[in-house]
């Protein structure tokens, strides 16, 4: 159950947010959400945007094999890498699938985090002046909308950006399909033959 | 004997004179140094065991299988990558094998602010001397320079700056480039292949996959460890291990280290200090193809701007920091710049043209270490003098590039700052440092459970005892009381190595 989708049963919240709102269970795990200014008030909008829980609950039943993120939350972050990635041949949709992967390997405070900035990407365009959300824009402008985040002079939303970006960019060029393009010649390993000296670990079980 | 935790299911019980938890460079080399003495040691490491035939080289999998959290931790503002392995052989699996001996002056340093009387070269020195033999540390030779390596070296005596050829821990290297991912080919020296196999040939068990959750603690004296076999490709835990012993020693890193003490005690130092050497990159675009793809990261080193200078007021006028020549395949590479979209994608175009340098800065402000969840977060910030060396750093390295002939110097900040001439270093100010304007990370974790005379500022007494609980040890990159102003993992070693000939010396 994602974090959002806990604050319609907030018995375990361990505090309040401007407006009255419980957080979410998930608070306690949360990461640089929570740590860096304004991230608490953030963590507490994603809570109250309307529409947001109840999205998150119809995105996961449509999820189907997810293992970390709901239907939405993987359409934000295909999204994202869409515009990102630039005259790049990955598909943006194994990105995100990638990202599904590795929050689920990860868990914790970095899982909680990523899915909780994927919500305020889709649903925060509003203060940037736009009227439809993250994956209503084309990928020009969702591009532009990144780089608001980039450029922010607040802390939260330029750790935000970073946290998509970078998953983004590593996941899209350490992907052998990228290497013809960089000039990359590879890695030795199947590639050059070198003689390996054995080393006695002596009994492995 | 290597025992794969993650083969087994069930409970495990095991008795030793010594329990080591983390087999890098502080835990392979003290459990090594027993273990010749004949002490019967068990070593413990949540990591996996790996051998040369899994080390693929390619980034995409290896930072998930060989790092810790995945490659995705990161302070608690997100301003941070905080690199360290997890496997068999701990951070040596993964460092660049960069192998410098502390220098003089920190040593005097510690010997003089935290009671540290041993902390000097008469002390040190044998046991500099052991290790860099076992572990055939040398100088990097021409064979293991690559384009980058010499093109700095080129633009340091065309300004006359001080660097040098890097110590490095390998032998018959083929410098193939990646040893950042485990070495594939057993040719660097790694504890992975020193040490670990001869604590498991002489009897020492060796647990990969299992995780320390609580130091066992009976009438205030240390009596063993406890905690949980992982599966290794789910993480979860799949059976409890035990094991009795009244010496342990914790090794697990400073990260490792002070997350294990703060769920075991209520130590009011542990974690207070972390200290990083907080890296920042710039590139250096040759507009030709280069070899950044081979030899060994680092080679070469520059380190004129080591010692901070102040003015006699006490003014910060420049230095505190080293630098090490860097290189990283696309996807790192990628991650690493700040721009977006069409710019990014031409940028890594030439991913083949460009030069790296990245900092080791020495820095004054420590973050901390706290527990979130039960799990170790890092609480730390760039900042004071410790920013402005940053950007003096940014200055230099963007020098040196331009003396060596690059066409121009990124520096990776949101503001795409790019020098084509000393002119435009006017550029690189404070802001490219703040939090989340460019990658920033740290590997070298030090500090989070530092020896010292003081109890009031040290977790554990000169021997590396701790001041309040008998039987426990530290003797990893968390013992540190500070900084080293150069690549730790020598430094690490050799005072984990003075600590066990302590603990072997109380026993006889």
């Amino acid at each position: 159950m994602s974090s959002i989708d806990s604050t319609t049963t907030p018995s375990s919240a361990d505090g309040s947010v401007p407006g009255g709102a419980r957080l979410p269970p998930g608070i306690d795990r949360r990461g640089f959400l929570r740590s860096t200014a304004g991230g608490g008030v953030a963590i507490g909008l994603a809570a109250l945007l309307p529409g947001c829980g109840r999205e998150a609950s119809a995105g996961a039943a449509a999820a189907g094999e997810l293992r970390s993120l709901t239907g939405k939350e993987f359409e934000v972050a295909r999204a994202a890498a869409e515009a990102l990635l630039v005259g790049v041949p990955i598909d943006p949709s194994a990105i995100a699938t990638r990202l599904d992967y590795e929050l689920w390997a990860v868990g914790g405070a970095i899982e909680e985090d990523v899915r909780t900035v994927l919500q305020l990407l889709e649903h925060l365009t509003p203060l940037g002046g736009r009227l439809r959300r993250f994956t209503e824009l084309n990928p020009t402008e969702r591009l532009a909308y990144l780089e608001t985040w980039r450029n922010s002079r607040f802390n939260l939303r330029r750790a935000s950006f970073n946290a998509i970006k970078s998953f983004v960019y590593f996941f899209a060029y350490a992907d052998p399909a990228m290497w013809a393009a960089t000039g990359f010649p590879g890695t030795w390993p199947g590639r050059i033959p070198v003689g390996i000296p054995p080393i006695d670990f002596g009994e492995v079980v | 004997m290597i025992i794969e935790g993650t083969k087994r299911t069930g409970d495990l019980r095991d008795r030793a004179d010594v329990v080591v938890v983390g087999t890098g460079a502080g835990g392979g080399t003290l459990a090594a140094y027993l273990s010749d003495r004949g002490h019967d040691v068990v070593m413990l490491d949540r990591g996996g065991f790996f051998r040369a035939e899994d080390f693929h080289q390619r980034e995409r999998e290896a930072m998930g299988e060989f790092n810790g959290r995945r490659g995705m931790d990161t302070s608690d503002d997100n301003a941070i990558f905080i690199n360290y392995a997890r496997a068999i052989g701990g951070t040596t699996v993964h460092y660049w094998g960069d192998s410098f001996r502390a220098p003089h002056d920190r040593l005097e340093r510690w010997r003089t602010e935290h009671g540290l009387d041993w902390m000097t070269p008469a002390a040190l020195d044998p046991h500099f001397d052991a290790i860099e033999s076992e572990l055939g540390i040398h100088l990097a030779g021409e064979s293991l320079f690559n384009d980058n390596n010499r093109l700095v070296r080129r633009g340091c005596e065309a300004l006359g700056v001080e660097g040098a050829a890097v110590p490095t821990a390998r032998v018959d290297c083929i410098a193939c480039g990646w040893t950042q991912f485990g070495c594939a080919f057993n040719r660097k020296t790694s504890q992975l292949i020193t040490t670990i196999p001869r604590v498991s040939r002489q009897g020492g068990r060796v647990y990969s996959d299992a995780r320390v959750d609580r130091i066992l603690i009976e009438n205030g004296r240390a009596r063993g460890v406890e905690g949980a076999l992982l599966n290794r490709a789910t993480g979860r835990p799949q059976g409890r291990f035990r094991v009795d012993a009244n010496t342990v020693v914790l090794a697990g890193g400073a990260l490792g280290t002070a997350e294990l003490l703060l769920r075991s005690t209520a130590d009011p130092v542990v974690g207070r200090r972390l200290y990083i050497n907080p890296h920042y990159w710039v590139f250096a675009d040759f507009g030709r193809e280069i070899d950044n793809v081979g030899g060994i990261p680092t080679a070469y080193a520059v380190h004129e701007w080591r010692r901070e200078r102040r003015s006699p007021s006490g003014e910060y006028q420049g230095g505190g920091y080293i630098m090490l020549c860097s290189h990283q395949q696309p996807g790192v590479t990628a991650a690493m710049l700040a721009e977006t979209g069409a710019a990014h994608a031409e940028r890594m175009s030439k991913y083949r043209q460009l030069g790296s340098l990245m900092s080791v800065i020495d820095e004054e402000h420590p973050g901390r270490v706290y527990l979130r969840d039960g799990r170790h977060a890092v609480s730390y910030r760039v900042r004071g003098i410790d920013a402005l060396k940053a950007v003096d750093y940014l200055k230099n390295a963007s020098r040196i590039f331009l003396a060596a002939g690059a066409r121009e110097v990124w520096v990776p900040d949101i503001h795409s700052t790019v020098v084509r001439s000393e002119r435009n270093l006017a550029s690189i100010t404070l802001r490219s440092v703040m939090p989340n304007a460019q990658f920033a990370a740290g590997s070298h974790l030090m500090g989070t459970a530092p020896l010292g005379s003081d109890p009031e500022d040290s977790f554990a007494d000169p021997s590396g005892q701790a001041h309040r609980i008998p039987g426990v040890w530290v003797a990893d990159g968390a013992a540190l009381p500070g900084s080293v102003s150069v690549d730790p993992s020598l430094t690490i070693m050799a005072v984990a190595r003075h600590i066990a000939a302590g603990i072997d010396g109380a026993a006889s």
